[in-house]
Order: structure tokens, then C-alpha cells, then sequence
């Protein structure tokens, strides 16, 4: 080990007081909050517009934590050295899905309470109206439906609580038992957290159109989270080294890295895109195409282009060299990129059923992002706050520190 | 050079302060070198090679005597019906192929991923890769029916005027398995090279110096070599990463985009992959571990080895049944009654039997793997394994027959039966694989010495090295 | 010694572990040498840097063999599936493009990955059997265990004195000189052998070239007899199975096919209770007239001509070559044709009259009532008179 040659100072990683940046989310939170209620009470069709723009923004937070979740499991599944550096980045963004989790009440309650605005099933004629309906009521009826959902949200919270609280707890005892702790739950995790997102992904988008079914859904929505999560990962690891407290813990071999997992998933979601596109377009069965139609005509056609190219395409292309991936600047305009892209991915996903004419982007939806975004990043402030951005005391730290790509 | 001993025990060792070292034992050039290369350069091999290598030839001259009365008398001798037109020819096919999965995974993804213990079972794998995916390729060429027109499928301007069908997944499979088969045999033969080269240079006799050196190239080992020699491992590797996920989410295409019942399900291309990816693992811990007794490969192939490639398999095994799941639940949810029908039939239905066969094998036994004792145990795990390459074939029985004996429309039902001759030539695909298999390992180097030693603690210079960690 | 071996090419100098064979790559860089050479088991790190080796320009001839590739194989398929022999596959338009991606993507794979691999041997002056500096212990054992640094006597700065200082003073374990392969006379037998290959080679060849130039009496050998043979019974066989003897089978009495029906006799004939229909039994419009036009240029204008006046083309020709049993066409503008009721026509046109053959083989029911439609409109056209202009139009004069 080298560690002692790397100038490393764990008292520099330690966040310091944020309690005015904190403030500051929780204002926009609060001021998005507002500008959606306004919106649904004054704007045309205005309650579901804002149910729906709402819906997209949690979901949004809601699959960043998620991926972040993914990553820290993923760390301590595969053993992993490389990541310890900036692992802890990862489960300050999973805790946050709690946060997450309280987005989705506006979404859940009046689910829950019959009114069929977001779900259509929930409405209680819609078993009349259609008989593919009436077949799914023992799934999609309301509270089955808030029960899953407080079982997701509860399950990932368990998780992103526990991992990280193991992580905090060896920062201060340094004990490698923590790690080997880490690593065995960290299995049994992984399977939970894969059986509920995909789950999580049929329940909060794909009964939005309750005739419809892939069953490749969750995998799509899952690498989706993930890419958006690593986009997020590499300009908040870069603001933290600006800010000083990653210095001289990362360098550019971790962003090299964080690059390659970027590039490797920008292929995946591409793949699992392109795979289920490529079935339903082939198979023609009118059941599946169904859900293809609207996004492929009118004006959402050109946000499934922005998709093809600017989620797959373009950073595809745009990410292969090594240079790039070793560019802290340009990987994050890369990964920033992506986050938004993540965010008309979700929007793509859910808009057509609110208007199957085209998207619906204006002031409300900027404020439910607003709203949604500022939860989030109150609960990553809070949840950072005075705490060290490195596991500290990682038995595996050293590894990481010392990469080097060959 | 340290002179360090790590025994079984520090292999296994799960102290997250230290990697455990690749291998056991003394860790040098020279015994990596001696280790591999007495295999391919003592005078006989083992008696087991001998009755191994008799058996599977046999069996080889009864898969190409089925093979030959198959083209001289034509496809009728098989079982294949009017609604099972497919049956046991394209099972095979989609299980060999599927076991040629894990080699290229090793070599690519856990390169690319710096899985320092690929190196050791890389070479093994990638060479069971090629022969699977050479058992695999006569299936479907042969079932084309008229062998001597398979080239149709290859777009020759003709005296027809015709072109063969793009948008055909049946021609996607030609590409991607031929693509698979050629960049498989590349990576395997240019990772061969340098080794090649060190059995040319120690070569006692002439015909052995000019047979390996033929196949060395003249390889000499040299920096400004070397330099372009990883760049293209780097680059073939990364070429091959997404054709591991292509080829086997090609053969699904096969099955997905048409209507039948059963078939079309957009989880197919990546399940389709796990599985491979699932049976390819088994077959290589199946072959490692006698391997690695009677060619005494014990410190270079450690159980840690082992114990990783179960972790491998029992992840994979619960993707392969969280896709069972996931299209169980999709078939009631959809709400489509011929969907519904196909899985109630699949698990009810006639051919129920091979569909719990599949959901044991699959999904129960593997969880056994949670048990570190099981998955350090050779036998055990053998024995898992085996069952988890039984259980995959059937899989594909059970996509492939049920669905198409019993699709749309009931008047046209087909119960499956396979004749002797479906059989003997699926048994006789084994003898194949083994023949190719024997020969392999005993007249080329088993483990990638090269790449062995370019990890071994030490071998790197202290100046750019981040110490044994680097490799973990 | 030496001179048995022919010339002698360079030093080379062995090392015991990678960390010597890195300062040593770096003294003789440092010492003025370039044409030198590493040798070692496996790619030692950081050794590059030592030497000064420029990276390889191999992945940028990995990527444009994968654009290659791509657009190549993208045109095959566009090409050959939408363009020279358009193919619908389940409805899918000619350009489907989702299903071109699968073939494309494996093609830029392939193209990738063989670029790569034969890449890699070219710039590496590979394959080469021959390379003298394999002679010298130490690089022979550079392949198992030892690693050596080689300097070429090509080099301008070598000097056998000072480059052997350079190695022994970078700690070298011994030095030894690597010399030109002795030149041997090329084995005879292999010489003859090679000889007689190459003539046997041209044999096949020249059976090819002597077939396709020549004539041959005899049928193609058919190697692959396919479907040629089946247990089948052709159209006029003879089947011992039934009583008359025939293969083919006739419909059983009083049975009609499917589609086969015709029911309507004048429809079918032209004749209603012993009299010619006068009027077509089937609506007449645009689209019957277009048909009738169409059938009639087929199949009626060849002898009776485009304007119905009988000086078709074979008509022409069979006067211009006063062919003895040349019977006329009928001139189907006369007082006689126009004066014939449709239904008669119609019958002309189903059985024929004197010695035009009837057309009831060529032309369904529909399309010869479409044919006397036209014929009508025909003669209408060319027997108009000023009553039959549209009211408030003046005929044109002179």
C-alpha cells in the first residue's frame, strides 16, 4: 500500500455547516410546491396537469436515489476497491429516498381515494368501461396499490439507511467487520432492491396505461435510474473536489472510472430501449403498439428522437474515447447532460398518457421540478451535513486512493 | 521476485484489509511456467485422458454418422412435427450457444472490470467458448434441410436475383453467431501467441519448435510488441462486451418478435443473456474441477476461483428466475387468454414435467450456492452445476416445444415425441465438444501463462505499482 | 564461430526482474541508442514511458473500420431489401430500419475486431518465423522467465565496446551477440515438391477453363437431385388406383368449387330466353371503361386495329405479305357491327365467329362485357355527329 505517500488528510473530507444552502432547497421547494398548487387550481385541465408534472419530478428525484442505492450495493456486492473514494457520495444521494418516498403522497392519496386522474384504474367506473380493467382490479386497485408503494419506499429506505449508517459507524471504529457486514447483506439486498423496482416501475408508470405490459419495463426504468445517477455522481464529485473536500482523495483514474460506468450504461439503457422497441414494432400486436403510438407520432415524436440521440447516440459516441472519460470537466457536462436527459426520459415515459398530443413543458412543470428537485437536495444537505464525504476508515480506502488504470 | 507461499486458506480469506493472493503456493515465473507447460510437454497424458479421449471420439463418430443419415435420407428422421417445426435441432442449438457464453465473458467484461482471477480460467473458457458455439453452428445449419443450399443465407449476388431476407431474425442469427464464432477464435488465438511462443522456446524437439513456432508468428515477447499487443487485447475486448449481450439477445430475437404465445416477451434479450451466461458458468466449473485435479492445476485454479464463478451462477440464476417470475406475472397481468393459456400449459399442461425440471434445476438447486461450504466444495458444486446445465436445456425445451405444440389453434395441436435419432445426435454433440475439449488440453498451454504472471505479486515494477492491491 | 553465423546484428543483454529491465530500457535511451528492444514474459508496466514508445494508432484504425462497417453493412441491407429487390416482411416498409440495427451492429463488431487482431500482427512486423534475435539465449528465455534488452548493430550510434558497457553497467547478468542466420541452399525435395504442387495446382483450373470453352452432348451432372423425383402422379398421368385409369380427378357431379358458381345466364352468355341482351347486365362506369380499354388494346386491337376499323398490325402485315388464306378483320365501325346487339358482341368476343377464335379462355365474364362497353364507346367516338355535342357547344368549322 501507498497510502502513506498520498497527502491525506480525513479531517478535510468532513462537511462543514449547510444549513444555507439547505434553506435555500427547502425555499424552492416550498415556492414549487406553491406554483403547482397554483397551477392546479388556475391553469386549463389544471389538476391533472399538475398531478402529472408532479408525478414526473418525484419519480425523477425518486430513481436518482434509486440508482444511487443500486451503486452502493453494487460496491459492496462485487467487493469492490476503486469506488470507496467515492462511495459515500452515493449513499448521502440513496439517503434521500425517503424524502423521495413523501413526493409520492400527492401521488398515492387520491389514487387511493378513487379519483382516476393519474391512474385511470383508479377511478371506480373504470372496471365497467373496460373488461382488461376489471381483469387486473385484484393488482390495481387503490389500496393494494398504496400498500406496494409504502413497501417499496420502506424497503429502499431500510436499505439506504442501513448501508449507510454501517459506513458512518466504521468511519468512527475503523472495524473491518463493518465491511464483511456490508458485504453479506449486501446480496440478499441486491435481490430485494431488483424484485421492487421492477415492481415499482409496472405500479407508478406502466399502469398509467393500464392495458398496456412489457415485461422488460422494470430492467429499462432500472438502467435508466442508474445512468441518471451516475450523471449526477461526476459533477457532485467534482463540486466537492473544487470545494476541497474530495481533494487529493479522488483523481482523474476514479473519474476515468465513474466514466466507463457511465459509457457502459448509456449502452445498456440503449440496449434494453432498443430491445423492447424492437419486439413490440416487430410482433405489431395492437395491445403492445399501443403505447408506441403516441410517442411516435405528432408531437412527441421529436422528444423520442432527443431520446434516440441524445440519451444513446451522441453521449455514446461522445464517451468512447479515454481521453473524454479523463476530462473532470467534460465528463461532467457529459453526465449533466445526461440527468437531464434522464428527466425527458421520465417524461417521455408518463406525459403521453396525460396528453397523447404532445408534451406538456411550461411553468408547471418547472415548478414541480423546482419542488421535487428541492426536497432532494434538502435532504442531501441535511443528510451530509458535518459528516465526512469519505469512508474514512475503509479498510479498502488505500486500494482506492492508489488507483491507477492500466 | 517475493517468495511468499499463500496456502488454500489465505485464498479464502475474506479480510477486507487484504485482496487474498490469485494463486497458492510459490508464486514465480518459473513455477507458472513449469506448471502449465509440463502438461502439454510430458511424454503421455493421464490414463483418464485416454479413456475420456476414446469415449468422446466414439460419441463424435456417432454425432457425424447421425448427421451423415440425416442428410442422406432428410429431416423427417427427426421428431419435428407440422406445429413443433423447430423441436430438439434449435434446443440444441440455443444450448451450446448459450454455453459459449462464459469464455468471452471472462476474457472481455472481467477484463474490463480488472477481475485480476480471470486469468487463470480465461484461456480454459474461452476455449470451451469456441467448441460450444462449433456444436452449436451444425444445429441450425443442418436443419435448414437442403445443407447444400445453407449458403442462400449469405447475401452472393445469384442466378435467382434474390437476396436473402434482412429484416429475418433467422439471418440475424447467421451474423451474430459468426461474428461470435470469429472474434471468440481471435481473442482466444491472440491470447495463445505469446504462449505459444514460450512452448516454442522450450521446445526439446524439432517437430514440436516448428509446430508451435508456425502458430507463435514469430512472436518475440518484445516491449514495443507488447505495447500494441494490449492496446488490441483492450480494444477486442471492448468489442466483445456488447457482442456477449448481442449474440444471445439475438437468438431470443428468434423466438420474441414473432406473435406465438410464450415466445413474445420483451424480457427475452436480457434473460436470454443471463441464461447464457448461467449455463456457460456451470459448464466451466463442470470441466475446471477434474481438470484441475488430474492436471494438477490445484494452485493456479484456486477454490476461491471456484467459489467467485458459483457467486456468478447463483446471481445469474436468480436473474433467470426473477425473468420466470416476471413473465408469469406479465401473462396474468396482460390479460391476454392465449398468454395466460401458454404458461397454464407450460406448467399443467403435457410437458409440465420438463418445466418443474427447469424451475428446480434453475432456480432451487443453485440457491444452494448461499452456503459457502457448498460453494467451496468441488464435488458439491459439480454437482450443482450439472444440474444447472440439465435444468437450462430444458429451458429451451420448454420455450421451444410447448409453446409452438400448442399455440392459436387447437386443431392443429401436435404432442412432441423425439426420435432416437434426435437423441443420439443431441449425446453425440458431447462427444464433439469433449473430443475438441481433450485435444485442447492437452497439446496447448490451459492457463494464459502470460497474463497469470503479469499479476503475480511482484512481477510489476515498484515505481508504478499500487502494490498487490492493484491486481485485486 | 561468427563466421559460420553469418553477421553479426546486435548485443543483447539479460536481466533478472522487471524492475532492472525498466532502468535498463531507460539507460540505453538515455545512453543514445534507438533501435533497442525489450523483451519480457508479459507486458511490463510502465516500460513505455522508459523507452518512449508513441501510443499505437491501432484504435483509430479499429474505429474506422467500424464506421466502415456500419455504413457498409447499413447499405447492403438497404440496398439489397429496399432498393434491388424490395422485401415486406410483415408489413414492415422496405426501409425498416429497426431491423437492419441487429446485422449492422454485429458487422461493425466483426470489422472492429478483425481490424484489431490483424492490426496488431501488421505493425508488428508479424508473422515473421524468422527473426535472428530469437537465436540469443536470453530472449529465448525471455519467454518463460528472463527478460532482456537488445541493441540492434543497425543502430547509427552502435558501438559493440560501449553498448556492451551500457548493459553491464545497467546490471545486465550476462551479454551475448545476436548474429544473421547462416544462408543455407533452400531444401531440394522441398524445392521439387513445390514445383510439382504448383503444376498440380493448375490442373483444376485449366478442366474449368477447357469445359467452359468447349461443347458437350451430354446432360449437366446433377449432383443434388432435390425435389426432382417425387412420389407424385403428374397432370395426364395414368394411376392404376381408379377404375378409368387417370390420375387427375374430376369434380364429382353436380358439384361447383368454391368461387365456381355462375348462375346468372345471360350474365355468363349474352343471351336471355332465347335473345341477345341489348344492354351490358352490369353497371358501366369510369373504372369498367378503363378495363375494357385496357383488355381490348391486349387482346382485340392487334387484328382489329386501335380504332376498331380492322388495320391491326397483323392485319397489315399478313396483306403485305398477301398471305392465300388472310380473311380480313371485320371492320367493327360498319352499319353491321354497330347495328349488333351487345349481347351479341359479347358472344363474338366469348366463342368467336368465322375465323376469329373465341376469347372466353383469356377474358372472365366481366372483362368481355367491359370490352363491348368500350367497343360502344368506340364507335360512338368515331361516328359523331354535331347532335351529339353537349347542348350550348358549337361544332367547330372549316
Amino acid at each position: 500500500m501507498r497510502t502513506e505517500a498520498i497527502r491525506f488528510a480525513p479531517e478535510r473530507t468532513i462537511a462543514g455547516d449547510l444549513g444555507r444552502p439547505a434553506r435555500a432547497a427547502a425555499m424552492a421547494a416550498a415556492a414549487g410546491a406553491v406554483g403547482v398548487l397554483l397551477t392546479a387550481f388556475l391553469a386549463e385541465d389544471g389538476l391533472r396537469r399538475a398531478q402529472f408534472a408532479w408525478l414526473i419530478a418525484a419519480l425523477f428525484v425518486l430513481t436518482l436515489g434509486l440508482g444511487a442505492l443500486f451503486f452502493v450495493l453494487l460496491q459492496h456486492l462485487v467487493r469492490s476497491g476503486w469506488s470507496v473514494a467515492v462511495r459515500r457520495v452515493a449513499e448521502k444521494v440513496a439517503l434521500t429516498i425517503p424524502a423521495a418516498g413523501l413526493l409520492l403522497v400527492p401521488v398515492v392519496l387520491p389514487t387511493l381515494l378513487g379519483h382516476g386522474g393519474l391512474f385511470p384504474w383508479a377511478a371506480a367506473d373504470a372496471a365497467h368501461e373496460s373488461e382488461l380493467i376489471a381483469h387486473k382490479r385484484p393488482w390495481l386497485n387503490g389500496p393494494f396499490f398504496a400498500l406496494r408503494i409504502a413497501l417499496y419506499i420502506g424497503a429502499w429506505s431500510w436499505l439506504a439507511r442501513w448501508f449507510a449508517a454501517r459506513s458512518r459507524e466504521q468511519d468512527l471504529s475503523g472495524d473491518p467487520q463493518a465491511t464483511l457486514a456490508m458485504q453479506r447483506r449486501s446480496a440478499p439486498a441486491m435481490v430485494l432492491y431488483g424484485v421492487t423496482v421492477a415492481f415499482a416501475s409496472f405500479d407508478l408508470v406502466m399502469s398509467l396505461t393500464p392495458e398496456w405490459f412489457s415485461t422488460i419495463f422494470g430492467v429499462y426504468v432500472f438502467a435508466g435510474s442508474v445512468l441518471g445517477f451516475l450523471g449526477l455522481c461526476v459533477p457532485l464529485v467534482l463540486l466537492l473536489e473544487r470545494r476541497g473536500r474530495l481533494r487529493d482523495v479522488v483523481t482523474v483514474e476514479h473519474y476515468h472510472d465513474l466514466g466507463r460506468l457511465l459509457f457502459a450504461f448509456v449502452f445498456f439503457w440503449g440496449y434494453i430501449a432498443f430491445s423492447q422497441y424492437l419486439l413490440i414494432w416487430y410482433a405489431n400486436v395492437p395491445e403492445e403498439t399501443v403505447w408506441f403510438q403516441p410517442r411516435q407520432r405528432g408531437g412527441w415524436a421529436p422528444v423520442s428522437l432527443t431520446l434516440v440521440f441524445g440519451h444513446f447516440l451522441l453521449p455514446f459516441a461522445g464517451l468512447l474515447s479515454r481521453r473524454v472519460k479523463r476530462r473532470r470537466g467534460l465528463l461532467a457536462a457529459w453526465g449533466a447532460a445526461l440527468v437531464a436527459l434522464h428527466y425527458v426520459d421520465l417524461l417521455w415515459l408518463v406525459g403521453p398518457a396525460f396528453r397523447a398530443a404532445g408534451p406538456a413543458f411550461g411553468l408547471p412543470e418547472v415548478a414541480a421540478l423546482a419542488g421535487a428537485g428541492g426536497v432532494f437536495a434538502h435532504a442531501l444537505l441535511r443528510a451530509s451535513e458535518h459528516s465526512p464525504l469519505v469512508p474514512i476508515r475503509d479498510p479498502r480506502l488505500g486500494e482506492s486512493l492508489a488507483l491507477r488504470q492500466t | 521476485m517475493t517468495t511468499v507461499t499463500p496456502t488454500t486458506a489465505d485464498v479464502l480469506s475474506e479480510d477486507p484489509r487484504r485482496r487474498p493472493p490469485l494463486v497458492t503456493g510459490e508464486a514465480t515465473l518459473g513455477r507458472v511456467t513449469d506448471d502449465v507447460c509440463a502438461i502439454v510437454e510430458r511424454p503421455r497424458p493421464p490414463r483418464a485422458w485416454y479413456a475420456a479421449f476414446a469415449l468422446s471420439v466414439s460419441l463424435t463418430g456417432l454425432f457425424f454418422g447421425m448427421l451423415g443419415y440425416l442428410i442422406a435420407t432428410g429431416v423427417g428422421v427427426w421428431g419435428n412435427n407440422s406445429p413443433v417445426g423447430w423441436g430438439w435441432p434449435i434446443v440444441n442449438f440455443v444450448f451450446w450457444v448459450g454455453i459459449g457464453h462464459a469464455g468471452t465473458l471472462i476474457s472481455a467484461i472481467l477484463f474490463l472490470t480488472r477481475q485480476g482471477w480471470r486469468t487463470s480460467i480465461n484461456r480454459f473458457a474461452e476455449a470451451m467458448t469456441i467448441f460450444a458455439v462449433a456444436c452449436a453452428g451444425i444445429f441450425p445449419a443442418v436443419h435448414v434441410g437442403r445443407v447444400w443450399l445453407a449458403y442462400w443465407l449469405l447475401p452472393v449476388p445469384n442466378q435467382m436475383q434474390m437476396w436473402p431476407n434482412f429484416k429475418s431474425p433467422l439471418l440475424w442469427d447467421v451474423f451474430a453467431v459468426g461474428t461470435y464464432a470469429t472474434v471468440s477464435l481471435l481473442f482466444w488465438y491472440m491470447g495463445l501467441i505469446p504462449d505459444l511462443a514460450t512452448l516454442r522456446d522450450r521446445a526439446k524437439g524439432t517437430l514440436r519448435r516448428v509446430a508451435y513456432g508456425f502458430f507463435a508468428l514469430g512472436w518475440t515477447g518484445s516491449a514495443r510488441q507488447w505495447h500494441r499487443y494490449e492496446k488490441a487485447y483492450l480494444l477486442l475486448a471492448g468489442l466483445a462486451t456488447p457482442l456477449v449481450l448481442s449474440v444471445h439477445s439475438v437468438v431470443s430475437f428468434d423466438f420474441a418478435v414473432s406473435q406465438v404465445p410464450g415466445w413474445h416477451t420483451t424480457i427475452f434479450p436480457p434473460y436470454f443473456v443471463a441464461g447464457a451466461v448461467f449455463s456457460g458458468f456451470a459448464m466451466v466449473v463442470t470441466l475446471m474441477v477434474p481438470a484441475r485435479r488430474f492436471f494438477g492445476l490445484g494452485d493456479l485454479v484456486t477454490l476461491r476461483h471456484l467459489e467467485t464463478m458459483n457467486k456468478v451462477i447463483l446471481a445469474m440464476s436468480l436473474m433467470v428466475g426473477f425473468a420466470y417470475g416476471t413473465e408469469l406475472f406479465i401473462a396474468w397481468y396482460g390479460g391476454n387468454p392465449y398468454e395466460r393459456f401458454a404458461f397454464l400449459n407450460r406448467a399443467l399442461g403435457p410437458f409440465a414435467w420438463a418445466y418443474w425440471v427447469m424451475v428446480v434445476c434453475n432456480v432451487l438447486v443453485p440457491q444452494l450456492f448461499w452456503s459457502r461450504r457448498i460453494r467451496t466444495s468441488p464435488a458439491a458444486m459439480v454437482a450443482v452445476c450439472v444440474l444447472v446445465n440439465v435444468g437450462m436445456w430444458f429451458e429451451r425445451f420448454v420455450i421451444t416445444v410447448t409453446s409452438l405444440s400448442r399455440d392459436f389453434l387447437p386443431s392443429s395441436w401436435q404432442h412432441f415425441r423425439p426420435t432416437a435419432v434426435d437423441v443420439l445426435t443431441f449425446l453425440g454433440s458431447f462427444g464433439l465438444f469433449f473430443t475438441l475439449f481433450l485435444l485442447f488440453c492437452r497439446f496447448l498451454p490451459m492457463v494464459a501463462m502470460a497474463e497469470v504472471k503479469a499479476g503475480l505479486p511482484g512481477a510489476q515494477p515498484r515505481h508504478v505499482d499500487g502494490g498487490e492491491a492493484a491486481h485485486g | 564461430m561468427a563466421s559460420a553465423r553469418g553477421t553479426k546484428l546486435g548485443l543483447v543483454g539479460a536481466f533478472a526482474s522487471a524492475d532492472e529491465l525498466v532502468a535498463a530500457t531507460r539507460s540505453v535511451r538515455a545512453a543514445g541508442f534507438r533501435r533497442f528492444d525489450a523483451f519480457s514474459p508479459y507486458p511490463v508496466h510502465g516500460i513505455d514511458e522508459a523507452m518512449g514508445t508513441r501510443p499505437t494508432v491501432l484504435p483509430w484504425l479499429v474505429l474506422g473500420a467500424g464506421v466502415a462497417g456500419l455504413a457498409g453493412a447499413l447499405a447492403l441491407q438497404l440496398w439489397t431489401n429496399g432498393v434491388d429487390y424490395p422485401f415486406v416482411t410483415s408489413g414492415k416498409p422496405a426501409w425498416g430500419l429497426p431491423a437492419y440495427v441487429p446485422v449492422a451492429f454485429e458487422v461493425v463488431i466483426l470489422a472492429g475486431a478483425v481490424t484489431a487482431f490483424v492490426g496488431m500482427l501488421a505493425l508488428n512486423g508479424l508473422p515473421r518465423w524468422a527473426n535472428p534475435v530469437l537465436g540469443a539465449k536470453a530472449v529465448q528465455a525471455a519467454s518463460s522467465t528472463g527478460f532482456a534488452v537488445a541493441i540492434e548493430a543497425a543502430d547509427p550510434a552502435f558501438d559493440e565496446a560501449r553498448a556492451r558497457a551500457v548493459l553491464a553497467g545497467a546490471g545486465a547478468s550476462g551479454v551475448e551477440a545476436f548474429h544473421a542466420p547462416p544462408r543455407a541452399p533452400f531444401p531440394r525435395p522441398l524445392v521439387y515438391g513445390a514445383w510439382i504442387a504448383l503444376a498440380l495446382a493448375l490442373v483444376p483450373p485449366a478442366l474449368i477453363v477447357a469445359k467452359r470453352a468447349g461443347v458437350s452432348r451430354l446432360p449437366r451432372v446433377h449432383l443434388v437431385r432435390d425435389m426432382d423425383r417425387q412420389p407424385k402422379r403428374g397432370a395426364q398421368a395414368e394411376s392404376p388406383f381408379f377404375d378409368d385409369g387417370r390420375a387427375a380427378r374430376l369434380p364429382v357431379a353436380g358439384t361447383v368449387a368454391v368461387g365456381e358458381l355462375r348462375a346468372d345466364a345471360g350474365f355468363e352468355t349474352g343471351r336471355a330466353d332465347g335473345d341477345w341482351l341489348s344492354r351490358p347486365p352490369l353497371e358501366i362506369d369510369r373504372a369498367l371503361l378503363d378495363r375494357g380499354r385496357e383488355r381490348y388494346a391486349i387482346h382485340c386491337a392487334v387484328c382489329h386495329g386501335a380504332d376498331g376499323r380492322g388495320r391491326g398490325p397483323v392485319a397489315i402485315r399478313a396483306e403485305a405479305l398477301r398471305e392465300p388464306a388472310w380473311v380480313p378483320p371485320s371492320d367493327l365501325q360498319s352499319e353491321h357491327a354497330r347495328g349488333l346487339a351487345d349481347g351479341e358482341l359479347y358472344d363474338v368476343v366469348r366463342n368467336g365467329v368465322r375465323n376469329m377464335a373465341g376469347y372466353g379462355d383469356q377474358l372472365a365474364a366481366r372483362d368481355r362485357w367491359a370490352v363491348v362497353a368500350y367497343l360502344r364507346a368506340l364507335q360512338r367516338s368515331q361516328n359523331a355527329t354535331s347532335e351529339d355535342l353537349p347542348p350550348g357547344v358549337t361544332p367547330f368549322s372549316r
